[in-house]
């Protein structure tokens, strides 16, 4: 079973290279990004402030909140990158992160030393990069340019490759940045198909979008986040009108 | 000052009950990340590997640059230095050709340590990986050019008839010795450097200070009444380890003693470097 339990969640973010004051007055007079405080020596952003939530098998929930209010931050906090400045998170099940298609992409090396390159940061035994060739190759429809280095693939091939390499892990908590939205029609089909079915092998997901469409489509729940702080948590529906209305009344 | 997270010290809940120990989310005690690194072998390896063959793909004789480079380097030293110092060639370019090998592999260890983190910032951010990966990558990049260079030593041995002793095999452990020093201080100058952005300068200029201050270029007997001067030099025995036994000597037991102490000391500095600060780490990306 998994599960997510997030309870008074505060992330701080130590801000080094800005000094002075002037620059603090900068960050106030912006709408955007979470709350910035001297503490000490230097800024410090919060990030998240006292966020409770849980999740379990099934959920389905989409991030929204505009730039800046903190969704890659809990993401990154579920995914075990950002240790909590107060209160605790606890996630069972394992955690595939998919913040950024081309992690670990080499543009010299060819798509295929680079599926065994990446596969093995994503967590992959070599057995098991070496199964996932013929789903890699079929998927992509890359063909021949797999044995060619990555420099000279078009930015939807490179996606192709990236994307495939990715979803070939079976997640139980599977967490998306917003980083889908590339390549041809037919690409983006082809991977939302794939993303389903990921998604429906997967017992819980969280995806950061900016498109209600998305969420709407994927999503049974949604949270909103406004600098850092959780505003609505639940149906998806519910709360995507409410942010709508949040978002126009700011406005 | 290095605790980077502003309120990075207990966890505490909100109704003010002392904080139950934070399961391991965001840290780990270097005992863990050191055990599970070390698991991830093809992972570290693999990307040294890679970085290796970055640097030297499309070109003809790929990673053979290296071993090119330093035996250009050596034989050049060697003829110009032995003239200058009125010493045979005979023994001096065997000499200056290991300490040059090996201070290679020591300078451009200490001096990439800084970056492991850095360089290491994308994955750092987006998967949980340990962070002993980044410096195993290093350590192990920079071991597989030591493999480049050292292949230089085989044709001067020979060409200047070299008679290996039963000695050499001290060699080995004094290199497993080096190694053991660089990974400590790796870590400890890998942390420093992501969070002090003037230690890899400060490092660089030790580092090239450090090339002349060491009997490399100049054998350790022309110090005469002054060898003091590189007995409170550490890189001199971590070098003389390697480098004597590969020469047909013993190396002085002080050697033996400063390079195991330091290896003890220094680990635990970082250990308990890490653990303090693991924590933080990724917010001083």
């Amino acid at each position: 079973m998994a599960e997510i339990v997030v309870k008074n969640l505060s992330i701080d973010i130590p801000v080094f290279d800005v000094g002075g004051a002037s620059i603090r007055r900068l960050f106030f007079r912006k709408a955007v990004g979470g709350q910035v405080v001297t503490e000490g020596a230097h800024i410090v952003i919060n990030a998240l402030k006292d966020v409770s939530f849980s999740a379990r098998d099934g959920d389905r929930i989409g991030l929204i909140g505009s730039n800046g209010s903190g969704k890659t931050t809990l993401l990154r906090v579920l995914a075990d990158i950002y240790p909590p400045s107060a209160g605790t998170v606890e996630v069972n099940g394992r955690v595939s992160p998919m913040f950024d298609n081309s992690l670990g992409m080499n543009e010299d090396a060819t798509g295929w030393e680079n599926v065994r390159m990446c596969g093995m940061l994503w967590g992959l035994t070599p057995a098991q990069i070496e199964n996932s060739r013929e789903d890699i190759a079929e998927f992509t429809e890359l063909g021949d340019y797999l044995n060619m280095p990555v420099r000279i693939y078009s930015q939807g091939m490179q996606l192709r490759l990236a994307f495939a390499i990715v979803t070939v892990r079976e997640p139980e908590i599977l967490l998306l940045d917003e980083s889908i939205g590339v390549g041809d029609a037919n690409f983006f089909d082809k991977a939302y198909a794939r993303l389903q079915g990921h998604i429906s092998r997967s017992r819980i997901l969280m995806v950061a979008s900016h498109s209600d469409l998305m969420i709407r489509q994927l999503c049974n729940k949604a949270l909103w986040l406004h600098s850092g702080t959780l505003m609505e948590f639940g149906e998806v529906d519910h709360v995507l009108d409410a942010y709508a209305k949040g978002a126009h009344a700011a406005a | 000052m290095l605790d980077g997270t502003a309120r990075g010290g207990p966890v505490q809940t909100l109704n003010g009950s002392p904080a139950r120990p934070q399961s391991s989310r965001g840290s780990s005690t270097f005992g863990r990340d050191f055990y599970e690194g070390t698991l991830a072998w093809p992972l570290w390896s693999s990307l040294a590997w890679n970085d290796i063959k970055q640097r030297y793909r499309r070109s003809v004789l790929g990673p053979f640059w290296i071993t090119l480079s330093m035996g250009v380097l050596v034989i050049v030293l060697g003829y110009i230095y032995s003239r200058i110092f009125h010493t045979d060639i005979e023994t001096y370019l065997p000499f200056l050709s290991l300490g040059f090998i090996l201070w290679g592999f020591i300078s451009t260890t200490i001096t990439e340590s800084c970056e492991a983190f850095r360089h290491g910032a994308r994955i750092i951010k987006q998967i949980k990986v340990p962070y002993s990966i980044h410096i195993l990558r290093v350590l192990w990049r920079n071991f597989i050019v030591l493999l480049h260079t050292i292949v230089i030593f085989i044709p001067v041995s020979l060409v200047f008839a070299l008679k290996p002793n039963l000695a050499i095999l001290l060699a080995l452990p004094g290199l497993v010795l080096l190694c053991v020093n660089l990974a400590w201080l790796e870590l400890v100058l890998a942390i420093l450097s992501t969070r002090f952005r003037d230690v890899p300068l400060i490092v660089g200029t030790m580092v090239q200070v450090t090339l002349f201050a060491t009997p490399i270029m100049w054998p350790i007997e022309t110090l005469g009444d002054h060898r003091f001067i590189a007995d409170v030099n550490p890189v001199y025995h971590l070098i003389d380890l390697v480098r004597a036994p590969l020469l047909g000597a013993t190396p002085e037991a002080l050697s033996w003693i400063v390079a195991a102490s330091m290896a003890v000391v220094g680990w635990l500095v970082a250990l308990a470097l890490f653990n303090r600060v693991s924590r933080a780490i990724v917010f001083w990306l």
